[in-house]
Formats: C-alpha cells, sequence, structure tokens
C-alpha cells in the first residue's frame, strides 16, 4: 500500500466521522462547551461576590477544569471512537470495503489514526481554552506553570487517547455503537471504580485502566509513572489486537 | 449438464471447481462447479436459499471457502485475491452506504482503498448512471432505485472487467428494470463480463447470454441460454370460436403430430418438423373456424427453472 492510499483511507475515515453531525456536536459540548460554561459560570460566581468565590482562573481551577476534560473528554472519546470502530459494520459497508482486495487489518489500522483527526482537534481546543482562562483570569491567584501544564496536558491526552483506542477496538468486536457506548461507560464510571475499592485485590488493581490513568495525574503517583504507562500501552494494545483479530476474521 | 463454456482458463472470468462451502454442520455449497465466460452476461439463478449469495461471497473473499479452487480473471483465489478484486466491481445482496454521507463521499469512501485511479473515476461513474445531479445529497433521502444505481456506480470506480450484480432489479419500478437492463448491456457491449444473479428468471432470459442454476447448494445446470433452455419442439397454441371442431380438423391433418385442450381453453397443437403456422391456420380458417389467437409454444426458462429445481415440488 503506497503513502498516497493509506492518506486517502485515513481521510475516508474522517470523513465518515466529520459528516456525523451528532456525534461532532455533542464531542464539541462536552469537551470546548463544557471548558466554556465552567469558567463563564466561575467568573459571574467572582464577579457577584468576590470575597467569597476567588478569581475564575488560577492553578485550582486549571487542575479542576484539567479533570472535568479528561472526564468529559473521555466521553466524547468513547462515542467517537464507537463510531470509527463499528461505522463500516453498522452500515453495511464493510462488505464492499473488504470486497476491494485490501488487507483488513489495513482497513482496521486505519480507523485510529482517522479518529484521531477528529478526536484530538476537540481535546486540544478544551484544552488551549482552559489553560489560556485559567490564566487570563488568575487574578491575584498564581498561574499554572508550562510544566505543570505540560504535565496535565500528556494527562489529559493519554486518558482521551486511550479511550478512544478502547473504543474503536470493541467496537470492531461488537459491531455496534450504541452496546459500545454503553458497555465501556459501564466499566469506566462503574466497573473500574468499583474494582479499585476492592482492597482484597491488592496489586492486580494496578491493572486496571483507570488506575494507570489516575496514577499519571501530576502529584498523584500510587504507582511509578513506567509502569502506569505499560499498563496504558497493554490496554491499548489489547483492544487493537482484539479489533484487528475481529475484523480480518469476521463473515463479511 | 451441459459444458458447451469455455473449458480453457483464458477465456473464464469466473473458474469454480469443486467448491464446498460449511458453516458448522451445514453443507450450503457442496462440489460447486462453475465457469462463467468472458465478455458475456451470465444468469446466476436458485431459489431463495439455494446458496448463490454464499458462492458469491465466497468467490469474493468475504466467507473462506471449505474445499475447493477457484480463480478469478485467471488470479488463483485465495493466493491472489488482492490482484484479482483489483478489477471486480461487486453488489452483494443489496446496495448499501453511510446514510449520512452524499453520494459523492460515499464513492469518495469506497474508492480509497481502490487507489487514485478509482477517486479520479467518480465523476464519471456517477454520470454513467444518471447520478450527476443528485450526487450531493445524502444517500439517506436516496430511493431503492438510486441506490442500485450508486451501487453499480461504485463498482465502476475500479473499471470492471467483471461486474457481479447480486438481484440488481430488487425494489426498480418498470422503467428502472428498463434501465438497469440496458446499463447491464451496454457493460457486455464494452467488453465487461456481468454475473447477474437472480431470480427473476424474465429478466435473466431478457439480459443474459448464458446462466447456470443452483439448487441446494449444487450446479444443476450451466451453459448458453438456448442450451439450458433445451430444444424446442415445433408446437403451437390456438385459441378459436369452436374448440370440438378445431380438435376433429386439426387431428386429421398429417402435418399434425398431437392436439391437446388446456384448462384455459386454448389448445396446444404439435406440430410434424417443418410444418407451419400458416398452413394449420389456412386449414382452420377454410372450414369456418374463427382464429382469435395463434402463436409459437416456446419453453421458457421459467418452466425450464422449475423443472430443474426443488421448487417442482412444491409447486
Amino acid at each position: 500500500m503506497t503513502a498516497n492510499m493509506a492518506r486517502s483511507m485515513i481521510s475516508a475515515e474522517f470523513l465518515k466521522l466529520r459528516r456525523r453531525r451528532g456525534i461532532f456536536w455533542w464531542s464539541l459540548v462536552l469537551t470546548s462547551g463544557t471548558m466554556v460554561a465552567a469558567f463563564t459560570t466561575l467568573v459571574i460566581l467572582h464577579l457577584n461576590d468576590p470575597g467569597h468565590y476567588g478569581p475564575a482562573g488560577g492553578v485550582k481551577n486549571f487542575t479542576g477544569s484539567m479533570e472535568a476534560l479528561i472526564g468529559l473528554g473521555g466521553v466524547a472519546s468513547i462515542m467517537i471512537g464507537a463510531s470509527a470502530g463499528a461505522g463500516d459494520l453498522g452500515a453495511g459497508v464493510f462488505r464492499d470495503m473488504a470486497s476491494s482486495g485490501r488487507s483488513r487489518i489495513t482497513l482496521f489500522l486505519v480507523r485510529v489514526p482517522g479518529a484521531l483527526l477528529l478526536q484530538l482537534p476537540l481535546i486540544l481546543g478544551a484544552f488551549v481554552l482552559a489553560t489560556v482562562a485559567s490564566i487570563v483570569l488568575a487574578g491575584s491567584d498564581p498561574v499554572p506553570s508550562a510544566t505543570l501544564i505540560a504535565q496535565y496536558g500528556g494527562w489529559v491526552l493519554a486518558g482521551t487517547v486511550l479511550e478512544l483506542i478502547l473504543a474503536i477496538g470493541l467496537a470492531s468486536v461488537l459491531g455496534t455503537r450504541a452496546t459500545t457506548i454503553g458497555v465501556l461507560l459501564a466499566w469506566e464510571l462503574i466497573g473500574a471504580r468499583l474494582l479499585q475499592h476492592f482492597s482484597f485485590l491488592g496489586d492486580v488493581r494496578k491493572a486496571l485502566n483507570s488506575t494507570a490513568i489516575d496514577s499519571l495525574k501530576p502529584d498523584l503517583l500510587p504507582m511509578s509513572v513506567a509502569a502506569a504507562i505499560a499498563v496504558v500501552v497493554c490496554w491499548a494494545i489489547v483492544a487493537l489486537a482484539a479489533g484487528a483479530f475481529r475484523t480480518r476474521t469476521i463473515d463479511a | 449438464m451441459n459444458t458447451s463454456t469455455p473449458s480453457r482458463s483464458d477465456d473464464l472470468v469466473v473458474d469454480i471447481r469443486g467448491v464446498t462451502k460449511r458453516f458448522g454442520a451445514r453443507t450450503v455449497l457442496q462440489d460447486v462447479d462453475l465457469r462463467v465466460p468472458r465478455g458475456c452476461a451470465f444468469g446466476f439463478l436458485g431459489p431463495n436459499g439455494a446458496g448463490k449469495t454464499t458462492l458469491i461471497r465466497v468467490l469474493l473473499g468475504l466467507v473462506p471457502a471449505s474445499a475447493g479452487e477457484m480463480r478469478l480473471l485467471g488470479h488463483p483465489l485465495p493466493a491472489e485475491r488482492a490482484a484479482a478484486l483489483a478489477r471486480v466491481g461487486a453488489i452483494v445482496e443489496e446496495p448499501r452506504f453511510h446514510p449520512h454521507l452524499t453520494g459523492r463521499e460515499n464513492l469518495v469512501v469506497a474508492a480509497a482503498p481502490r487507489g487514485a485511479e478509482a477517486e479520479g473515476r467518480i465523476d464519471a461513474a456517477l454520470a454513467r448512471v444518471g447520478l450527476a445531479d443528485r450526487a450531493r445529497d445524502r444517500v439517506g433521502g436516496y430511493s431503492m432505485g438510486m441506490r442500485q444505481r450508486l451501487g453499480i456506480a461504485r463498482c465502476l470506480l475500479v473499471d470492471p472487467e467483471l461486474l457481479i450484480l447480486d438481484e440488481p432489479m430488487n425494489g426498480l419500478d418498470p422503467a428502472g428494470i428498463l434501465e438497469m437492463r440496458g446499463l447491464i448491456r451496454s457493460f457486455v457491449d464494452e467488453g465487461r463480463t456481468v454475473l447477474l444473479s437472480s431470480h427473476l428468471l424474465d429478466e435473466v432470459e431478457r439480459t443474459c447470454d448464458g446462466v447456470a442454476i443452483i439448487d441446494l447448494g449444487r450446479i444443476v445446470t450451466q451453459g448458453t441460454l438456448a442450451e439450458t433452455i433445451g430444444p424446442q419442439d415445433n408446437a403451437l397454441l390456438i385459441g378459436c370460436d369452436d374448440l370440438a371442431l378445431a380438435t376433429a380438423l386439426l387431428g386429421s391433418l398429417p402435418t399434425v403430430t398431437a392436439v391437446a385442450q388446456s384448462s384455459d381453453g386454448t389448445l396446444r397443437v404439435s406440430l410434424t418438423s417443418g410444418a407451419s403456422a400458416a398452413g394449420v391456420n389456412r386449414a382452420l380458417v377454410e372450414r369456418g373456424i374463427a382464429v382469435h389467437r395463434l402463436e409459437a409454444s416456446r419453453l421458457s426458462l421459467e418452466e425450464r427453472f422449475l423443472e430443474l429445481t426443488s421448487r417442482l415440488g412444491a409447486a
């Protein structure tokens, strides 16, 4: 396969996602929309009662906005990833793609960069919005340092990209968007959180994707950064391998 | 089985030998041999569930065969699948698209894994099937006929040597069927081969040069249309005002070998070889019998189909 063909296939994946208006607008609302709403609320509260509510920016509100972004951006990433993974199967188009003669592994793998092309600008846009607001609206509070911004940026990126890859892999296995979104949200919001609190599981809990992502959060290191990264990478590899295997073997 | 189809691999676009497909314990295709000659419209017929679509899916590599050998455009499968499929356009079951994309965008998506040349053929393909004006509308709003035509346009992206069309007349109105028939014949005139799977026997008879009939996972006959239908006997269907007198008269003619009255009030008259309808008509009219119907009795593909397939028992 030539570089031009790879570029065309990735562009086609991006086109399919970009034209899903519901996914695009909801993802925008969950990322930049939430940041705008949060900082607007903080500004209004501060202006109405400066004695009780501090400036809308600063380090504290920056870290809070990052926690919101990794959560809601994760939901947006799941929606985008599920659409990328199950879009062709759901529309019945996979059969035509498979009969093009192109390798099914290739057909699967191009979904990842195609989805990233939609997801990353949304996450980065919200991140930049929150960072600028935290600096501009800091008032007398300390502004987040470049190091802190970079650390949180990496953390948000790792968390949301992992959600995207998990969704692509699972959706390629299940073949349905809605089920994938439901399963992953249930896992992230309930399953993984519950398991994290089961102390009898001991170190096994460090293998959870949510534990690993939490461990990458600046100033919170229940496990080493290397171990956390290894767990995150393992989850991504397992998701991609499962999706690729299913795409290669499914009857079209 | 008829065997007049070409036997050299070079003359065949599809050469399937001994293909079997099992889903678990169920055998869907059993030792199938199919040879489709180059440059013709070839009908692939069978009752529902006979194995038509499964054979097409096996041929396209969408499901693996359990046994047997296949060559597509001269390339052995699955070893040279990519090379074989590079010049094959196919619609399997029904043309499916992303409903949220426009017709043109769907073709962009379809062209992406098929290379830059395919992308360059999008506008010509849309024009060929008469969808250029609706190319920027979302496919979700297309009628079934428009989707069928968009499916054909998608096939044309690879400048196909072989088009595999599974029930392309489904959902089309009479004008659409006529248009599709013309389109298929135009492909053949350009030197392409069309493998047309259908249960519309009349359409296949009008459109195709060759035909294969599959039933219960086995090919029961294949060959040219004339070979498949079989020899036609020299017979007439006659409608007239006095059936009793006509029967007696026709029975006495030396050119008539048999006269039978059917339930719809017509006479089926078998003639000796070389006897003409005009002579029979003249004899009837000279005896004062008014003839209001006289036509050659032809064995149709439908009759042959029913005779060969399991539907005969159910009919």
